[in-house]
């Protein structure tokens, strides 16, 4: 959980967390069965899509006009 | 204080043009992003200069993050029913903020900048991605 990408935080990052965990326990999803199943090429895939995905957002929201 | 009037000197710049062209954008926005609504009205105006959101960019990447948030629980979860329902759960959550309308007028202005932001549009990439984060963080994949 340390390494995660720096990203603008509007909402916060704990209440985020709680919503998706509760939709995840709410299925019935084991996160340990998730884990055994995701294989290194998978995560690294999934890794880099998510890096990219942050910079694009951080570049969108950065070309925003600042609030007045 | 006299009330400037743009069309009391006729200079070659067509006014009426000008407004018929940010009306079209204005539209063709509506239909590209139909939870964002624009208004940009010039009148009795010369020489304004409006920039204006990329809704385009902005819905290119909601459309980015999505797929990539459906790829999680697809190589997760799995395309099963609980699958299923964990991205519709999570669809639900994404969309609890969706519209937004935003009028700008103009009004006996010359030689003006407007730039318009959709901080509503915005705010849910930022959103969007930060639930994207959080449940790739969920299966160690950070």
């Amino acid at each position: 959980m340390s390494e995660l990408p720096k990203s603008p935080k509007v909402i916060s990052n704990k209440v985020i967390d709680l919503l998706v965990s509760d939709v995840l326990q709410k299925n019935g999803v084991n996160l340990e069965d998730v884990k055994k199943k995701l294989s290194d090429d998978q995560k690294e895939l999934l890794r880099a899509v998510v890096e990219d995905l942050t910079a694009q957002v951080d570049e969108f929201v950065k070309k925003s006009p600042k609030k007045k | 204080m006299t009330e400037f009037r743009a069309l009391d000197h006729w200079n070659g710049n067509n006014d009426e043009e000008n407004e018929v062209d940010v009306e079209q954008e204005a539209k063709a926005e509506m239909t590209t992003q139909q939870q964002s609504y624009e208004w940009i009205i010039v009148k009795d105006s010369e020489y304004v200069d409006i920039h204006s959101t990329d809704t385009q960019a902005a819905i290119s990447l909601q459309l980015g993050i999505q797929a990539a948030i459906a790829a999680v629980i697809s190589v997760t979860i799995g395309d099963s029913d609980q699958g299923k329902n964990v991205a519709d759960d999570i669809k639900q959550f994404m969309s609890m903020r969706q519209r937004n309308t935003q009028k700008t007028i103009i009004e006996n202005s010359k030689g003006i900048h407007v730039t318009t932001h959709d901080t509503d549009l915005a705010v849910n990439i930022q959103a969007m991605l930060q639930i994207l984060v959080s449940i790739v963080a969920k299966v160690d994949i950070f």
